[in-house]
């Protein structure tokens, strides 16, 4: 059954820009697989160690910069743009990864938002190495030999690769040794230190894989759109990362997948709604979370279950109760004055 | 380095560190009342904003009668918001309220944009670019007012907290649903009035920013976001704390602005709050640590 439905993904991911011949459509198909592969990353910090991480745009922006910059002033190939965005990436997500050492839930929450806006002011504000406001333009496309990947419908197919194998590897990761260490940092640290799971460690790790894949996702978004300028690395964008994975179903690769795909094209799709889209997409935000907490892929795993009658156990950080969260955190019983 | 200039710097970066002090009272107390950090608080101050610029662009009405009907219309707006953001998510953990807080955000920021356009609008103050020049140093009076009534309000909640009773079943409500209920304190009746009046304060923080700043949707983000650091800095959870917190890092990044880096004057807040974390988790004036590893 499992079989099936990721065969009936992969061809459904294969056959799409071939049935809908539109260069517009190509590109969003590609953002969407970008899109994928950041909230993938953001899998590891917020879906499976369960450290609220709102930086991952600005991962993004560092790998995006660093691939653009290296490619366009030292006119080297994608190839060496791309491993360097990643390593670039992944070395601020480690520094990243060492304040999640004392602290947890809203005030690592806020140290990363910090962080994320201060790359941001960075990238527009050091004219000299980053071509502040202005961005910078004439990114050049990717070469695999004999072929350029220079449209959008090449480049959909040249991303598409990146993400499945970037898929496999998250999941052959989750399914680790470093994969359950992750699991169990996210549902009680406490326990997890006591069993002698290393935790901090851990926690470095999953920081670490989380920026290497927002700066691989940074990377293939920089050579598609061949222009990038600070703007679009802002604090909104990790949101909108966050969004994607816990609408999809956080903890979950598929899900994730899934909520990348679906609120890439969601805007396109309530164009009809005019200027008011923005508006309901806010509204759908908050709806999911009132009646599907554990997101799409949880309300399918819910559905199938119910079809064949066996019960699924979701395990989700969203699942959690008031009563278990507030024995991991004393909020409740602080003094207010 | 002149003395007056830096007189003036503290004087303007205390009455915005007074605003960043209003929004994040309003951060901690729904905080302490529900143990949930509301990533929609700076649509608590850009939401007034508008209903100010309704009431006395619009309408012209005179300023007493905007003023108070923008607190009335506040004090509905935290009511329907905490019915519909939180109250429904209430037995959930943080996370899914938070990302409820967060669609919120983006509802009420693009809802704004539908009603009230896309182009900055401009508030009417209640004096215009009015100073008051003390031998050489020009404090702008609009300043004065935002560092008088903060002064007056936070006086207020004092004795709203410790002196009736309201308060103490909301600080009740606040240290112990479970007990609380046990005492027969409506816990949810406090909660629906801690929302309300940390709308009410988001309203009061308008009224004195708007005059200042221009109102757009997304006005209220950044002065969220940096008194959310600020109440971190000061230590979160504690009243104090929120309010230090805010005038500290008000005037730092009034005087950095203008001494270190005018491009950098949005990222001192939160390298204060990163260096703060680092080397004392619990905040400047905090008293305790939680949420800690």
């Amino acid at each position: 059954m499992k079989v099936v439905l990721i065969l009936l993904f992969l061809a459904l991911a294969v056959a799409a820009p071939i049935v809908v011949v539109s260069d517009y459509w190509h590109n969003l198909m590609v953002l969407a697989v970008v899109y994928a592969i950041a909230t993938l990353g953001l899998n590891f910090t917020l879906g499976l160690t369960g450290q609220l991480s709102l930086a991952q745009a600005a991962f993004w922006g560092i790998g995006a910069y660093t691939s653009a910059l290296i490619t366009v002033r030292y006119e080297v190939p994608f190839w060496i743009g791309l491993p360097a965005a990643a390593a670039v990436a992944a070395l601020f997500g480690v520094m990243l990864g060492f304040p999640s050492f004392k602290l947890s839930g809203h005030y690592l929450a806020m140290t990363t938002i910090g962080f994320g806006i201060i790359v941001r002011l960075v990238l527009q504000n050091w004219q000299e190495l980053t071509g502040g406001a202005d961005g910078i333009g004439g990114i050049p496309a990717p070469s695999l030999g004999v072929l350029d990947v220079d449209n959008n419908f090449k480049y959909y197919y040249f991303a598409l690769a990146f993400l499945l194998i970037l898929a496999l590897v998250a999941y052959k990761i989750q399914h680790s040794r470093a994969g359950r260490a992750f699991q169990a940092i996210r549902e009680n640290e406490m326990a997890a230190e006591a069993t002698g799971v290393n935790t901090n460690r851990y926690k470095l790790i999953a920081f670490l894989f989380s920026a290497l894949y927002g700066g691989i996702a940074g990377s293939l978004y920089a050579h598609s759109a061949g222009y990038i300028s600070p703007d679009t690395f802002s604090f909104d964008q990790s949101v909108v990362f966050m969004v994607m994975l816990v609408l999809g179903g956080s903890g979950s690769i598929p899900g994730t997948l899934i909520g990348a795909t679906l609120l890439t094209f969601l805007p396109e799709w309530l164009r009809f709604l005019k200027s008011s889209y923005m508006a309901v997409y806010g509204a759908g935000v908050m709806f999911m979370m009132i009646f599907f907490p554990t997101g799409l892929w949880g309300l399918l795993e819910m559905i199938y279950g119910k079809l064949t009658r066996r019960p699924v156990e979701v395990l989700s950080p969203l699942e959690k109760t008031e009563e278990a969260t507030a024995a991991k955190s004393p909020v409740e019983t602080r003094k207010s004055s | 380095m002149d003395w007056t200039t830096i007189f003036q710097l503290i004087i303007s970066g205390l009455a915005m560190g007074a605003i960043y002090a209003l929004v994040a009272l309003g951060f901690v107390l729904i905080y302490n009342a529900v143990g949930i950090v509301n990533f929609a608080q700076g649509e608590f101050i850009m939401v007034p904003a508008f209903f100010g610029i309704t009431a006395l662009v619009t309408w012209h009405l005179p300023f007493p009668l905007a003023y108070l009907l923008v607190l009335v219309g506040m004090a509905i707006f935290g009511l329907v918001f905490e019915l519909i953001a939180y109250y429904p998510l209430r037995h959930r953990s943080f996370l899914p309220v938070v990302i409820s807080t967060i669609g919120a955000s983006i509802l009420l920021k693009n809802t704004s944009q539908l009603i009230w356009g896309a182009i900055p609008l401009r508030f009417p103050g209640l004096f215009e670019a009015q100073t008051l020049n003390v031998s050489g140093v020009r404090i702008g009076f609009q300043h004065l007012l935002i560092l008088a009534v903060t002064l007056i309000l936070i006086g207020l909640q004092y004795l709203l907290f410790e002196k009736t009773l309201l308060g103490k079943k909301m600080q009740a409500t606040a240290q112990d649903k479970q007990t609380a209920r046990l005492m027969g304190i409506p816990i949810n009746q406090m909660i629906a009035i801690t929302f309300i009046y940390s709308a009410l304060l988001g309203g009061v923080a308008a009224l004195l920013v708007a005059p200042i700043v221009n109102v757009t949707k997304d006005m209220g983000s950044l002065i969220a976001l940096k008194a959310f650091s600020s109440s971190i800095v000061g230590g979160f959870g504690s009243i104090p704390g929120a309010i230090l917190g805010g005038l500290f890092v008000g005037v730092i990044e009034a005087l950095a602005g203008s001494y270190v880096s005018s491009a950098y004057t949005d990222a001192v807040a939160f390298v204060i709050l990163i260096a703060v974390l680092l080397v004392r988790p619990q905040g400047i004036f905090g008293e305790r640590i939680s949420e800690k590893a």
